[in-house]
């Protein structure tokens, strides 16, 4: 098996824009001692599914040899831009596009100057990939892909990676709860908005940890509709599809508010 | 300084396969044309536009999300490359607009004032969405007339339709005190969609208008009854069913605009123009002019 380890970001970019601000900060650090065990691993490649990255026809993939870039967040534009730099492994995306139609998923391949790269795949490759160590290949969220289709495609794309031998970690960028403060608040008192979510939260942060595939799959769909997860936790589920519903142990570096939604740091050990 | 005020509003559609049909030297793709009923129905409202001389032109955008308030492009002069994250293949623009920021200011003060959260981007490095793009070249492709840029606040799909579009009635309200303090001739853009169900699949070349049709029949009637109402001026019906049409024909003036502008105008029962209508990759889409001048309602030039 092909992929060396996984882990789950927050797309968010507050910890990276303000990690001086406490809850965020926490996060950040969560976020580099991932980038520790990723390292550790030796990944060539980082497979990267980020929320933030819609797509509506067809399933994307980035297929730009560099993508270099600033971007400007749609919402926290004020905090600075978000500046990219980072490689793509052509061979592996390549790869995966034709592999999709397996299950029915037509993919294209983006290879255009200035694609407006999302803020969680900035933030996932800033925090893991800083010393532009690895190549990318990046997945988009496709709105009308549901978790069945996201688990396969998460499953596709590690079948490729083994049958290059490609040493490759899993990225799943997204939040957890996604109820939000939708007005100023003191972001030193940032916290998560709704006291179910927070619970929510920690319950499905658990079930990860203990590691009981079952009961954590059984969990989702309430979890998903009930603390209003980011993208019904399709992140997790292409991570789980790469893994193959298997992992011999994850362990959670950070957890907090982005503005009362819910964020975590979790690092899986195939 | 005489009062400001709105001379007319547009529904005025930002499907990006306007703007690749048209080949303009801003886009870096070429196409063979395509959808030009409604990029003839632009054509007649640009001439319109011409007509009333406004100051400035406001859009709103639903392809400018925002989670915390109602943001304005608040930077003088933005300029870069728009592509389409959806629509890579059509749409990579480079703009360069000027932005009338003293009212843009002005919108944030009076939405802060009615209790709205709202905010000034002003980051020059921002990429201003293709949706607010598409509207503007459309509508006036000579770029020379300063804009005001609104976000779509995202609080109808995270609150209910109804309080959602409860809270850009606000965002109306606020805009026309602005603009009547302002002393400016504006024009409001409301860039939405009507319909909004959509093929999956593109055909090869996207242009090839043998394909083009709307996505479904029941989408399609819903449209003509949306527009029969408009074009009779019964918009304060139009407004009793808009969250049934929003919910049955998945209509993109969930996302405010087309509530935004209704109630910056004050929801006059005034018969709209349309100059045209067109499915775009199945969506159904009108052009749409209400001309408060030729109403009487606004002074003219
Ligand atoms: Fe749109």
């Amino acid at each position: 098996m092909s992929i060396v380890c996984a882990c789950l970001l927050p797309g968010s970019p507050l910890p990276y824009v303000r990690r001086d601000n406490p809850p965020w900060g926490a996060l950040a650090t969560a976020m580099e001692q991932a980038g520790e065990i990723v390292a550790a691993c030796e990944p060539e490649t980082l497979i990267v599914y980020s929320t933030q990255w819609f797509a509506v026809l067809d399933q994307l993939w980035l297929t730009r040899p560099r993508m270099q870039g600033l971007h400007v967040d749609e919402n926290w534009h004020e905090y600075g831009e978000l500046p990219f730099d980072f490689a793509i492994d052509l061979e592996l995306a390549e790869a995966v596009i034709p592999a999709t139609q397996a299950v029915e998923v037509r993919s294209k391949g983006v290879d255009y100057d200035g694609f407006p790269v999302d803020t969680g795949t900035i933030v996932a490759n800033a925090f893991l990939n800083s010393a532009d160590r690895y190549r990318l290949v990046v997945a988009s969220n496709n709105l009308y892909h549901d978790w069945s289709t996201t688990h396969a495609l998460g499953r596709i794309a590690a079948a490729e990676a083994d049958r290059r031998a490609r040493r490759v970690a899993v990225v799943g960028v997204g939040g957890l709860s996604g109820a939000f403060f939708r007005g100023a608040i003191d972001i030193a008192e940032d916290r998560i908005v709704r006291a179910e979510d927070d619970a929510w939260n920690r319950r499905v942060l658990d079930l990860i940890v203990a590691g009981d595939g079952g009961k954590l799959l059984e969990a989702v769909p309430a979890y998903a509709a009930e603390a209003r997860v980011d993208m019904g936790f399709k992140h997790l589920a292409f991570i789980l599809g790469a893994l193959g519903d298997r992992y011999a142990g994850a362990e959670v570096h950070g957890y907090g508010p982005l503005y009362g939604a819910g964020g975590a740091v979790v690092t899986f050990r195939p | 300084m005489s009062q400001g005020e709105i001379v007319a509003g547009f529904l005025a559609p930002h499907p990006p396969h306007l703007v690749y049909g048209e080949n303009p030297p801003q886009n870096e793709p070429r196409s063979q044309g395509g959808w030009e009923p409604l990029r003839w129905a632009y054509e007649r409202a640009r001439r319109s536009l011409d007509e009333l001389k406004p100051d400035v032109l406001l859009v709103h955008s639903p392809h400018w999300i925002t989670q915390q308030g109602h943001h304005f492009l608040g930077v003088p002069h933005l300029r870069g490359k728009s592509v389409d994250p959806i629509f890579p293949n059509l749409f990579r623009y480079t703009f360069e607009l000027d932005v009338d920021v003293e009212l843009a200011e002005a919108c944030a003060a009076e939405g802060a004032a009615l209790g709205l959260t709202t905010k000034l981007m002003r980051n020059p490095h921002f990429r201003v969405d293709y949706g607010t793009i598409t509207t503007l070249h459309m509508m006036r492709p000579q770029w020379d007339i300063p804009v005001v840029g609104l976000s779509a606040n995202n609080s109808p799909y995270y609150l209910t339709t109804e309080e959602g579009l409860e809270e850009m009635d606000v965002l109306g309200q606020a805009t026309r005190r602005a603009i009547e303090a302002s002393g400016k001739r504006a024009v409001l853009l409301a860039s939405n969609t009507l319909c909004h169900y959509h093929f999956s699949k593109e055909p090869e070349p996207p242009e090839d208008m043998s394909k083009e049709h709307p996505e479904n029949m029941a989408g399609y009637l819903w449209d003509m009854r949306i527009i029969e109402l408009l074009r009779a001026g019964r918009v304060r019906e139009t407004f009793d069913i808009l969250p049934q049409f929003i919910e049955e024909a998945f209509a993109e003036v969930k996302s405010g605009a087309f509530t935004w502008m209704f109630a910056a105008m004050g929801y006059p029962e005034l018969a709209g123009e349309l100059h045209g209508y067109g499915t775009v990759i199945g969506t159904g889409n009108a052009v749409m002019e209400w001309n408060l001048v030729k109403a009487g309602l606004a002074r003219a030039a």
